[in-house]
Formats: structure tokens, C-alpha cells, sequence
């Protein structure tokens, strides 16, 4: 079985994140960065798969040469090699998702995993379109029942489930009324939910281990994908910030306010 | 409890001060009335609130003459009952004066109000790519104030040594309502004995630190924060051997047993990097002076079987997940338990004959007991947790602990070491001093506290009675 997971680099949620005074993008300096958490979690399932079924992960990210940190990473934690989509420059949910395509028709991967959205942007569109554009079955949002203390997810159980004969994957999706359970045919892309698993720390041998392993790399001219932006920002503000916190003195003033001025009750 | 607020000194507090400047208020009494332990029962008359050094002074001068005696209180993250008032004390919370001055750029220093917030002073100076490098788990409460008054160590001490290396200049209100200019911002000055050392780490007994002139140092470069699994304190000393002649330049070296992991696990439901489960872990933060070179001694030390298992955080956020688990220690314990705290010091190059010995003490003392060690091991230093055995009472578990001291102080003394590394004496660890200071140095304190504080007014009965 070959699984191809995506492994985005994004602003390190601790770094402080400013937007420029002219609203045309963040501050760049001082920004740590970190591989998408939603893409590390794909990256934890795609290895309990293949721990159970045999195969391997392939590792995907586009961007500029930095990107290849967050894919050590995610070969530090087990992925067997990567694949760099070299690109600097402003990129559309559609490039990325046109460019995961012909990496995908190349690789032919059984399984492509995403993160259901990446926390810079929180677009939660690249696994739809990716879906689409392969003409693939799809499942969104991939999560689990089991709470994360469970024997199962101790023993790292995949909570994905493979079909008898490895043709289909039984998949439990987060939806606004609940769960709700999708079979697919594979291949297919699934997109991974914050509760489906909790990623491994990468081991020391695994991090010395990963420096050796390959790295493919390639372009958007050598995939044939025109990557020209059909979606621009035209700016970026901070939200307002939040008003301080109140006392109040009693219950009754609580009510109060709670009725007549934020009235919720 | 014995009110001792005179009539008098309430009138001239009420006719000199502003209204809000002391509370009674039964809730605010308890509140301030004790740091983080919880032995003693607090009991102050009142809570001073100033805003000034004057008002500091005035106040003093007040108490001198009417004989009020005063507990100094910062952020109340004391772990020693330095800042205790069990007695009806008055406390002077230093909690409205937190003010700080630009930073000076050019000498690297900041001047802060005693009040400060540690981790305030941190994100205050970090704009200008400098920090105050005193850092620990509490340092979101800790007072700059407490911090000097303790002399504080911290997670960072292996690479910059303790509080008092940081501080350039003090202001120091005394126990007569004078104010003492110590040092201002001189980074050479000598002219006779330094006053200012006296101060620092005197737990408030001898004068009220109200300002302070604080040497900044630049933010350090690109730390790795590693994690190791070794299986017990032996190999945490064997691996410090070997990462002291790393290619490393360390900033922490810090360990705790399965068994603070595991309290840490309960409390703040944080998982363990490890599959398996293992006797002891290391925390090392380092800055890596060549890649290569750090890569061949890591891959060694699996090599040499010197550690089982090993991980680098990949992002800062793993980073701080990782910090998370040596810095919820002292939390976790206290939620879930009661611990009775030691943290004893030993010369770095004692430490494993006085580990090999201690747990013998441990065996004949606390036989059975869960002891929840950590600590900042790559300065000597233990932190040793003797949980409250379930169903035991608080007094018979006090009771115990109290008679099983001084065997382990005894131990510690044997090795060259102090009962007391960084937490202070406080009410705490009164009884024991002798362990740490000879007769004639005691005698000597208790001089000193006799002339700077005739009246004995500053945090009486905290490290010593005159
Ligand atoms: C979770 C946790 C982790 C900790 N880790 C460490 C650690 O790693 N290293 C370490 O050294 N300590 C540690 N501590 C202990 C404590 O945080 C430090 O000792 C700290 O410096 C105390 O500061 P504070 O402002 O809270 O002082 P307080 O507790 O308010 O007071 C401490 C002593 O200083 C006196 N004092 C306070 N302010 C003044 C002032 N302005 N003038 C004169 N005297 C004053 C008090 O009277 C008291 O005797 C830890 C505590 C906790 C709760």
C-alpha cells in the first residue's frame, strides 16, 4: 500500500503573529515555522497503515527550499521518502490542489492524505479540489470514536479501516450533527480532523535516520501545472481585539447583564 | 491569633496614606496571607497595597515605631514560607508597583519596581532581542522583588548562574524607612563591601527591595530541546558526564523520575514522548555550535548504550510540550498530593556518591513511600517530594517527615552540600540551618539582623530568631 500525505509549512502557532501595517501580508521576521498539525496527524495515520498493511509513506510539500525542514520532519517520524515541489511565490488553493494531482498521478498512491485545512490560511478547500480533479472518492474531516486514552490508540492502532481485500477504506468523519461513517473506494483522498490520532515525536535515530533519506524534487514547469493565483488577497487586518473581562459583584448583576446586555438569556 | 495593630499606627496609616492603600478584608487576609505552601495556617492583621517608595518608607518608618512587624510578599510562588504571615503580621504586597522603565540599550539594563512580573520583564526586553535570564515554571506570578529576595535559580542557571549575577543596582527601603541607593547601574564599583549582595537572598528579613537595576543579557540563539529516556539516576549522572563535554553549549540539564511524569500525566494530561515507560528522563536545551559534530555525539550515546531512547523537538511548539513535562512538576505534585519538599544542593562532583546513598535514607526512612524526584541535576541540584501516603493524616505525615529530616540533612552535609538550594529558609527550613552554616556564621547573621533591624520588625522568625 502506498499512502502520499501532504506536509505544509506553516507559521508556528507560538510565534507572534502580526499583520503588516500596510495589511499586504504578516511580518515575516522573527516567525518560527512548523509542519501543518493536521498534516502531522496524516502523517501518524499514513504510518499506522502501512505498519498494519505493509508499504510506505510518501511524503509531499510545496514551497521554497524551507519547506524541506517540515519533510524531514515528517521522515524523521517514519516516512520512507519526500517529494519537494519547488515554488516560491503566491499559490491558490487550485495550484496547490493541481499540483498534489500530477504528483499523485505519478506516485498512484492507493491513498492521499491531507489536513482538513491548514492553520495559516484555514482554507479547508485542497483535499476537495484534489478529489475532484483526480476524480477520486473523498472523505473529509476524518476522526474517531474512541477517546484518545484508549488501548487503541496506545498500541497506535490506524483508526482508518482498510476493506477486507485493501480495495476500500471505512472512514469516520466529524460532522456538524455528529459522526458519520463513509466507505470509499480507493484510491481515494481523505482529509484528517484534529481528533483522528495523536502524532508520534519523531525518535533521535528517526531524526538522525531521515537526514539520508531521499528527496525527490520538482517544479510546477515540470509537472506541467500552471500555478498563476486565480484568487488574490487584496488585504489582511487583525480581528479587534478583545474588550477586558468585568467583575460584577453578584448573581443578580450577573443576570442582569447576561438578559439585557449580551442577551443570551 | 494577636491583633497587633496598634490603634495609633491604624490613625496615622488612615490619615497619611490613601484609602485603598490597606485591606482587612477577610478574603484578601488569606490570599496574601501565605506563598505556594501549605503548612501554616495564614493570619495577617492586614495587607499594605503601595505604590511608591515613599509610601514604602513612610510605611516603615511607621511600623519601626509601633512595632508592627512586616512580611515583605512578591508574587507568593515562595516555596519555603518566606512570605507567610501566621502571626498577624502586617504584608506589604509589592503587587501595585510594577512599573518599568525603557530599556537601556546601550549599558543592556532595564529599571523595574520591585512588583515587577518576571515573565513581564521577559517580554519587555525580548523586543530589543535581550532578556533578564532568571526563568522558571512560576515566573508568570514571581515578583523581580522575590526573585532577588530569594536569590532564585531556575531552569537556566547551568548557562547563566543565579538572580543574583543579574542584578546591577537595588534601591532598598530599610527597616528605619530609609532609602538605600546600592550600586545604581555600575557594572565595576569597588569601593569597600558590596551592600547590595547583603540584600539579595536575605527572604525580606533585613530590607524591602523596591527597585532594581537589572543586567540584560542577548536572547540566546537557536536552542535544541532534547528529551532522553535513561533508566535511572545513575545513567542521568553518566549522560551529565558525557553532555558536559559535548559539542554543546547547555543551557538545562534537568530530570525527573517516572514518577513525577506520571503525577504530571494525571494532573495535566500531557503523554509521554515514549512508547515505553522508563525509570528517568532528561530534559537538555542546548545551543549546537556545528551540526555534524553534534550529530556524531548523539548518535553515540545510543552507540554506548547511554541513553534508551532519545527526541529532539521539530518545532517550537514541541519544544514548549516537552518543557511542559519537567515544568508541571511542582504543579502536578502539589494538585494531586501533598509533597513535603527538599531541595538540597550538592557539589556537582558529589552528587553521584550522595545519590548512591540516598536511597538508603530513603529505604529506612520512607519505606514503601512514593518519592517524586526531579530537578535541576546539571547544577547539583535535587528536588526531593516525599508524597503524603493516601489515608495517612496531614499531621502524622508532618510529623514523620519533620523526624526523617535530618538524617537526609545529614547525608546532604556529609556530601559539602546546603539544605537549601534555591527555594530559601523561610518558616520552612528554620529548624535546620545548622546543617548548612556553621555556629560562628550564624552568630554572624544574627549580628547583622541585629543591626540593620534593632526592632525586629522585617519578616521576624523567617531563616533565623535573633
Ligand atoms: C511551580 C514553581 C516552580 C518554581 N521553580 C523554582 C526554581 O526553579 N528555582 C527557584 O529558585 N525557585 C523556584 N520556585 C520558587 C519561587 O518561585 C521563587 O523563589 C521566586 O523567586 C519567588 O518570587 P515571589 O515574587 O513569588 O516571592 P514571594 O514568595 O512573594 O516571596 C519570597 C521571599 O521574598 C521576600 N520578598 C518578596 N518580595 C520582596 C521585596 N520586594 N523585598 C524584600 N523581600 C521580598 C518574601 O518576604 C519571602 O521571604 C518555584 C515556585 C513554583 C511555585
Amino acid at each position: 500500500m502506498k499512502i502520499l500525505v501532504t506536509a505544509k509549512r506553516v507559521e508556528d502557532p507560538e510565534s507572534k503573529i502580526k499583520v503588516k501595517p500596510d495589511g499586504s501580508g504578516i511580518v515575516q521576521e522573527g516567525l518560527k515555522y512548523k509542519i501543518n498539525p493536521f498534516d502531522e496527524i496524516g502523517v501518524e495515520e499514513g504510518l499506522r497503515l502501512v505498519a498494519k498493511h505493509g508499504g510506505e509513506v510518501v511524503v509531499v510539500s510545496i514551497g521554497g527550499k524551507e519547506v524541506q525542514e517540515q519533510l524531514r520532519h515528517a521522515l524523521a517520524m517514519g516516512a520512507t521518502r519526500a517529494v519537494w515541489v519547488n515554488h516560491t511565490g503566491p499559490l491558490d488553493q487550485m495550484g496547490v490542489a493541481g499540483l498534489l494531482q500530477k504528483v499523485a498521478e505519478k506516485e498512484k498512491p492507493d491513498l492521499v492524505i491531507l489536513g482538513k485545512q491548514a492553520i495559516d490560511d484555514d482554507q479547508n478547500q485542497v483535499g476537495q479540489y484534489l478529489a475532484e480533479f483526480l476524480g477520486w472518492g473523498q472523505a473529509t474531516f476524518a476522526s474517531k470514536v474512541e477517546s484518545l486514552e484508549s488501548e487503541q490508540e496506545k498500541n497506535k492502532v490506524p483508526a482508518l479501516q482498510m476493506g477486507a481485500d485493501n480495495k476500500s477504506v471505512r472512514v469516520v468523519r466529524e460532522v456538524d450533527n455528529g459522526l458519520a461513517t463513509l466507505e470509499c473506494a480507493l484510491p481515494a483522498v481523505v482529509t484528517t480532523d484534529l481528533r483522528l490520532n495523536l502524532p508520534r515525536y519523531a525518535s533521535l535515530p528517526g531524526i538522525m535516520k531521515a537526514k539520508s533519506k531521499p528527496i525527490e524534487e520538482l517544479t510546477p514547469a515540470k509537472l506541467s501545472v500552471d500555478v498563476t493565483p486565480k484568487v488574490q488577497v487584496l488585504k489582511m487586518a487583525s480581528p479587534p481585539p478583545r474588550k477586558a473581562g468585568i467583575k460584577v459583584p453578584d448573581v443578580a448583576t450577573l443576570v442582569d447583564k447576561l438578559r439585557n446586555e449580551a442577551k443570551v438569556v | 491569633m494577636a491583633d497587633v495593630l496598634p490603634e495609633a499606627f491604624l490613625r496615622a496609616v488612615a490619615d497619611g496614606f490613601p484609602a485603598d492603600f490597606l485591606t482587612r478584608e477577610p478574603g484578601e487576609l488569606q490570599e496574601y496571607g501565605r506563598d505556594w505552601t501549605r503548612v501554616h495556617s495564614p493570619a495577617p492583621s492586614a495587607v499594605a497595597f503601595p505604590r511608591t517608595t515613599d509610601e514604602v518608607a513612610r510605611l516603615l518608618a511607621l511600623c519601626n515605631q509601633y512595632r508592627v512587624p512586616v512580611v515583605p510578599s512578591g508574587g507568593r510562588t515562595g516555596l519555603a514560607a518566606g512570605a507567610v504571615a501566621a502571626r498577624g503580621e502586617l504584608v506589604l504586597s509589592l503587587q501595585r508597583m510594577n512599573r518599568m522603565e525603557p530599556v537601556e540599550l546601550l549599558g543592556n539594563t532595564v529599571r523595574v519596581q520591585a512588583g515587577a512580573v518576571t515573565e513581564a520583564v521577559h517580554h519587555h526586553c525580548a523586543e530589543h532581542g535581550l532578556t533578564w535570564p532568571v526563568d522558571f515554571a512560576s515566573k508568570g506570578s514571581s515578583q523581580v522583588g522575590g526573585n532577588i529576595a530569594t536569590n532564585a535559580g531556575g531552569v537556566k542557571v547551568i548557562r547563566y548562574g543565579l538572580t543574583r549575577q543579574w542584578v546591577l543596582g537595588l534601591q532598598v527601603v530599610t527597616a528605619q524607612g530609609q532609602v538605600l541607593e546600592l550600586n545604581g547601574a555600575l557594572e565595576k564599583n569597588n569601593t569597600g563591601a558590596d551592600l547590595r549582595q547583603l540584600f539579595i537572598g536575605s527572604e525580606g528579613t533585613l530590607g524591602i527591595i523596591t527597585e532594581a537595576t537589572l543586567k540584560l543579557t542577548p536572547l540566546p540563539g537557536k536552542q535544541d530541546v532534547f528529551l532522553f529516556a535513561v533508566p535511572d539516576v545513575a545513567a542521568v549522572l553518566r549522560l551529565f558526564r558525557e553532555a558536559r563535554r559535548a559539542p554543546l553549549l547547555l543551557s538545562a540539564y534537568e530530570f525527573f523520575t517516572d514518577k513525577c511524569l506520571a503525577r504530571v500525566q494525571r494532573h495535566r494530561k500531557l503523554r509521554s514522548p515514549f512508547e515505553a515507560p522508563s525509570g528517568c528522563y532528561v530534559l537538555m536545551e542546548a545551543e549546537g555550535k556545528d551540526a555534524a559534530e553534534v550529530e556524531g555525539w548523539l548518535g553515540s550515546l545510543f552507540e554506548r548504550g547511554l541513553v534508551t531512547d532519545g527526541t529532539m523537538a521539530q518545532s517550537p511548539s514541541q519544544a514548549i510540550e516537552l518543557w511542559a513535562l519537567r515544568e508541571s512538576i511542582s504543579e502536578s505534585l502539589s494538585a494531586t498530593g501533598l509533597p513535603h519538599k527538599n531541595d538540597v544542593s550538592l557539589p556537582v562532583a558529589n552528587l553521584e556518591a550522595f545519590c548512591s546513598e540516598m536511597d538508603a535514607v530513603f529505604g529506612e526512612r520512607y519505606p514503601g513511600w512514593e518519592i517524586a524526584l526531579f530537578g535541576h541535576i546539571g547544577d547539583g541540584n535535587l528536588h526531593i517530594n516525599i508524597m503524603k501516603p493516601e489515608g495517612m493524616e496531614k499531621a502524622e505525615f508532618l510529623a514523620h517527615t519533620k523526624k526523617a529530616d535530618p538524617t537526609m540533612f545529614e547525608l546532604v552535609r556529609k556530601h559539602g552540600g546546603s539544605i537549601s538550594a534555591e527555594h530559601g529558609i523561610g518558616l520552612l527550613k528554620k529548624d535546620y540551618l545548622a546543617f548548612s552554616r556553621s555556629p560562628a556564621e550564624l552568630e554572624m547573621l544574627r549580628t547583622l539582623k541585629r543591626a540593620l533591624d534593632p526592632n525586629n520588625i522585617l519578616n521576624p522568625g523567617k531563616i533565623l530568631d535573633v
